[in-house]
C-alpha cells in the first residue's frame, strides 16, 4: 500500500503562530507511525509547515496513496480536516482517510465528517499498524471493530472500538523513520538553534495540572525510553542540536543520572534542549551543573505566574520560590531559559505590570507570555461551560481570551500586547558576556541561525505588539464591534499602486 | 487489494476526454487547499466578503472570453456550439438575473457596499488570471482557447463551487444569497456536457487533443495562482498593516518555502473592466 502521512500547517500561509516562529520540531508522531509499517509499505511524510500549499494536491495526484493520515493539535484542527477533505476531493471515496493526535483524541465528536473514515484515539502506533494490515489484506473499511483505539464510520453510524492500552514499553517501538524527512533537513529549529533533531524520550506526565491535557491523553501513565536508546538516537542524528520533546523531561533523579552517565560514557557532544519543571531544577542544583557540562543548553518551563495563590489554584505543585531558584540556577550554569507565563482574563492593569516586573526579576532568556485559557480536553475546559465565548479551535492558541475579560477586550489586549517590550530587560539580564564565557561553543554553534531567528522574531513582534491583531482574529467569532478598531488592511481602503 | 483503489475504473475503454477530465478534476487549481479550507473551516461572512470582492472580478468576463473565441472559430459548426453556451452565460435560465446581478446579491449579503465592488483593489493574481485568458482566447490556437474555456472552466467550476457552498451554508448565507454558486454547480454541468460533445466532434487529431489539453492546463494554473491570491487576501485583512512588509521575503518556517509574492495591486475592478472591454483581437499582450 501507499501511505501518505501529513503534518498540517497550523494556519494559512502568512498567518502567524508561536509554534512556527519560535519552535518548529519534527513531526515525530508521523515518523513514529511510518516506522511501524515502512518495511511492508511505501510511506511518505509531507510537512505542510514547510511546503507550499500546492504540494498537497500535487503529491496526492502523483503518489496516489491508498491511505492519507493526518495528525492534529487543537489549533491545527481545521487545517487537518482540510487535508483529508482535499484527499477525498482528488482521490475519491476510495482513499482511506485517518486523523489522530491530541485534539481528535480529546474531541473526537468534532471529527464526525463524511470525508474522515476513521479517528485514531490515543497513542497511534499499534492502532495504525493493525489498521494498515487490515486494509492491505483486503479487509472491509467498515469492519474495523477488531482494532482497538478507533472510531470509524459504518454507514451513517460512528462506531467506537475498544480502548487501546497504552502500556507498551517505549524501547520496543522502532525508532522514528527520520529519513522520511530528508527533504526538510536543516529546517527544524528552536530559536536560533537551526538544524535540530527532535526526540521523544517519555510519554505522559505524573502531574495533573488542571489547565493541561497531557496527563489525560496518556491516562496519567508515564513511560520512559532507556538511557541507552536515547543516546543511540542522539548519536545517530547528524544535527548539533537535539530537542527532547517530552512534556516533562525532568521526571526523577535516577533517570536523569542514568542518562548523564550514558552521555558522559559515550562522549556525546551535542546541545540539547528540554521541557521541564522548575521545582525539579530548584531541588537538584548539583544536577543542573552536570546537565550543563553534558550539553544541556535550554530549559523550557511553565513558570505560569508570580502569584503563589494562582499557582496553587492551577494545582501546579510548584512554588514561586522554586521558580526564582530555578531561573537563577540555570542562568548561573549558562543554561538558557524559556519561560511561559500566563496572564489571566481577570487581569487589570496592575496585574500585567506586576507580572512583567516579576519576569524581569527572574531574568528569563526567552519569556513567553500567553493567555490562560481552558484548553479542550482539560478539566478547566469542562468547568468553563457556558463561559466560553467561542469553541473555534483557531482561537485556542494561548493568544486569545476565550472567556470574558474583566477589562474591556481592547484594553486587555493593549496591556497584553506590551509583554514583549515590557520583558526585554529579562532577556538582557540573562544573556551577556557572562553567558559567552560560560558557553562559548554553544554561542558559536547558534550564531549561524541567529539571522533567521532575528527575522522570524521581528515578524512575530510586529503582529504580537499590535493589539488590533488579536481583535481582528476574533471578529465575527467573538462578538465585538470591529468598527472600534482601525482597519488599514480593509481591501476597500488599500492604497493602489 | 481492490477496496482502496480510488474510483472504480470505467467499464468502457478510457478515451482522451476521460483522461483529460481526470486531469482537470485532480488539478491543484481545482483542489486548492483554500477550497478545502472553505469547505471544512468556520470562515465568517467578513471573510467571504474579502473572498467575494476579489472573485467578483472574474464574474462576467467569461462571456468576453467566449466572444473572443467565437470570432476565431474556424467554422459555423464550432460557432454554433460556442453560441449555445454563450447564450446561457448571458443569463438564460437564471430567471432574468444575469451572473453579475446574482453575484452582487451574494456580496451584499456578505456585507459589501455597492461601491466596494468596483473600487476594491484586486490582487495581482486576479489581474493575471484575466490577462492570461484574454491572451489564450486571442493569441493561442483556437483549440487551446477551447481547452481553457471548456475543460478549464466548465469542468472545473462545478467541483470548485461544490467545495465553497458548504462553507457559505456554515457562514449562514441563505439559498437565495448563494444562488450564484448553486446555479453554477448545476448549469456548468450541462455546459460541461455540451463541451464534451463538441470536443469529441471537433477534435480528431493528436495535435488538436494536445492543444485542448494545453489550454485546460494553462487555465488551471492561472486558477491555482488566483486562489492563492484570494487566500492571501482572506488572511491579510485580519493582520495589521505592518505585516505587509514582514511578509515580503520570509516564510516563518524557515529555509524550505520560497519568498512570499508581492501583494501590490495593479488596480481595481473598474480598471480591469476597462482593460477587458478595450481589449481587441490582435492587440498586443
Amino acid at each position: 500500500m501507499r501511505l501518505l502521512l501529513v503534518q498540517p500547517s497550523p494556519f494559512e500561509n502568512g498567518r502567524l503562530g508561536l509554534e512556527n516562529v519560535l519552535w518548529l520540531s519534527e513531526p515525530v508522531a508521523l515518523t513514529s507511525l511510518a516506522a511501524m509499517v515502512r518495511d511492508e509499505h511505501e510511506v511518505r511524510v509531507l510537512d505542510m509547515r514547510l511546503e507550499q500549499a500546492d504540494a498537497l494536491p500535487r503529491v496526492l495526484d502523483e503518489f496516489r496513496p491508498d491511505l492519507v493520515g493526518v495528525t492534529s493539535m487543537t489549533t491545527d484542527a481545521y487545517q487537518a480536516k482540510a487535508v483529508l477533505h482535499c484527499a477525498k476531493s482528488i482521490l475519491g471515496s476510495g482513499v482511506f482517510t485517518l486523523i489522530g493526535g491530541h485534539h481528535p483524541t480529546l474531541a473526537a465528536e468534532e471529527h464526525d465528517e463524511a470525508y474522515i473514515d476513521a479517528i485514531c484515539i490515543g497513542e497511534g502506533e499499534e492502532t495504525f499498524l493493525e489498521l494498515v494490515e487490515h486494509l492491505a489484506a483486503g479487509g472491509e473499511r467498515e469492519a474495523l471493530d477488531g482494532i482497538d483505539g478507533l472510531q470509524f464510520r459504518r454507514g451513517d453510524e460512528r462506531i467506537a472500538t475498544g480502548k487501546r492500552g497504552q502500556a507498551r514499553a517505549l524501547d520496543t517501538f522502532p525508532a522514528p523513520a527520520r529519513d522520511l524527512l530528508d527533504a526538510y533537513a536543516g529546517a527544524y529549529f528552536f530559536g536560533p538553534a537551526q538544524g535540530m533533531v527532535s526526540i521523544q524520550t517519555s510519554r505522559g506526565c505524573a502531574f495533573d495540572c488542571n489547565f493541561c491535557a497531557i496527563w489525560e491523553f496518556y491516562e496519567k501513565k508515564v513511560r520512559f525510553l532507556s538511557a541507552r536508546a536515547i543516546v543511540d538516537r542522539m548519536e545517530a542524528a547528524p544535527e548539533k542540536f537535539v530537542f527532547f520533546l517530552d512534556d516533562n523531561f525532568l521526571t526523577h533523579r535516577g533517570r536523569m543520572e542514568e542518562l548523564l552517565d550514558e552521555i558522559e560514557r559515550r562522549g556525546v557532544k551535542k546541545h540539547w534542549m528540554i521541557q521541564g519543571r522548575t521545582d525539579f531544577v530548584a531541588d537538584n542544583p548539583d544536577l543542573v551543573k552536570r546537565f550543563a557540562k553534558a550539553g544541556l543548553s535550554m530549559v523550557l518551563s511553565g513558570y505560569e505566574t508570580n502569584d503563589q495563590d494562582v499557582l496553587d489554584s492551577l494545582e501546579k505543585g510548584a512554588t514561586r520560590e522554586q521558580n526564582l531558584a530555578a531561573s537563577r540556577l540555570l542562568n548561573d550554569a549558562g543554561v538558557l531559559t524559556t519561560g511561559i507565563f500566563m496572564v489571566r482574563p481577570e487581569f487589570e492593569e496592575p496585574d500585567f505590570e506586576r507580572l512583567y516586573a516579576a519576569i524581569n526579576e527572574m531574568k528569563i532568556t526567552i519569556p513567553l507570555v500567553v493567555i490562560h485559557m481552558p484548553l479542550p480536553g482539560t478539566q478547566s475546559y469542562r468547568a468553563a461551560g457556558d463561559t466560553l465565548l467561542t469553541r473555534d479551535a483557531r482561537l485556542f492558541d494561548l493568544l486569545h481570551a476565550v472567556v470574558p475579560t474583566k477589562l474591556p477586550r481592547a484594553e486587555f489586549y493593549r496591556h497584553y500586547a506590551r509583554w514583549n517590550q515590557a520583558t526585554m530587560a529579562s532577556t538582557r539580564g540573562s544573556l551577556g558576556l557572562g553567558f559567552l564565557r560560560k558557553r562559548p561553543r554553544l554561542a558559536l554553534d547558534v550564531w549561524p541561525g541567529m539571522k533567521l531567528f532575528t527575522r522570524r522574531r521581528e515578524m512575530v513582534r510586529r503582529i504580537m505588539e499590535d493589539p488590533e491583531s488579536y481583535l481582528r482574529d476574533e471578529y465575527e467569532i467573538i462578538g465585538h464591534d470591529l468598527e472600534q478598531v482601525e482597519t488599514p488592511r480593509e481591501p476597500a481602503l488599500q492604497t493602489q499602486s | 487489494m481492490t477496496i482502496l483503489t480510488p474510483q472504480a475504473p470505467p467499464q468502457r475503454k478510457e478515451t482522451w476526454l476521460d483522461r483529460l477530465e481526470r486531469e482537470v478534476q485532480t488539478h491543484p487549481g481545482v483542489n486548492h487547499l483554500l477550497l478545502s479550507r472553505l469547505a471544512t473551516g468556520p470562515y465568517t461572512r467578513r471573510d467571504y466578503r474579502v473572498f467575494g470582492l476579489q472573485h467578483v472580478a472574474l464574474v462576467g468576463f467569461f462571456t468576453r472570453y467566449m466572444e473572443l473565441l467565437l470570432l476565431r472559430a474556424p467554422s459555423s459548426t464550432e460557432k454554433l456550439w460556442l453560441a449555445k453556451v454563450l447564450v446561457a452565460e448571458y443569463g438564460e435560465g437564471s430567471d432574468g438575473d444575469d451572473h453579475e446581478t446574482l453575484y452582487r446579491r451574494f456580496l451584499a449579503a456578505a456585507g459589501a457596499h455597492e461601491a466596494e465592488m468596483d473600487a476594491t483593489p484586486l490582487c495581482p493574481e486576479v489581474w493575471a488570471f484575466v490577462r492570461e485568458h484574454l491572451r489564450i482566447t486571442s493569441q493561442e490556437p483556437f483549440l487551446v482557447g477551447l481547452g481553457a474555456l471548456g475543460p478549464g472552466h466548465e469542468w472545473a467550476i462545478p467541483k470548485m463551487f461544490a467545495h465553497i457552498i458548504p462553507g457559505l451554508i456554515r457562514a449562514g448565507f441563505s439559498a437565495e444569497e448563494r444562488l450564484y454558486f448553486d446555479l453554477h454547480t448545476e448549469q456548468d454541468i450541462d455546459h460541461g456536457a455540451w463541451m464534451t460533445e463538441v470536443l469529441s466532434l471537433l477534435v480528431t487529431s493528436d495535435e488538436g487533443r494536445e492543444q485542448v489539453r494545453r489550454g485546460a492546463r494553462l487555465s488551471l494554473e492561472a486558477r491555482y495562482r488566483f486562489w492563492t491570491g484570494v487566500e492571501r487576501e482572506i488572511v491579510a485583512w485580519r493582520q495589521p498593516v505592518s505585516m505587509d512588509a514582514a511578509r515580503a521575503g520570509l516564510h516563518v518556517g524557515g529555509a524550505v518555502r520560497a519568498s512570499a509574492q508581492s501583494v501590490a495591486s495593479p488596480g481595481d475592478r473598474r480598471a480591469l473592466n476597462a482593460t477587458v472591454q478595450d481589449f481587441r483581437l490582435g492587440a498586443p499582450r
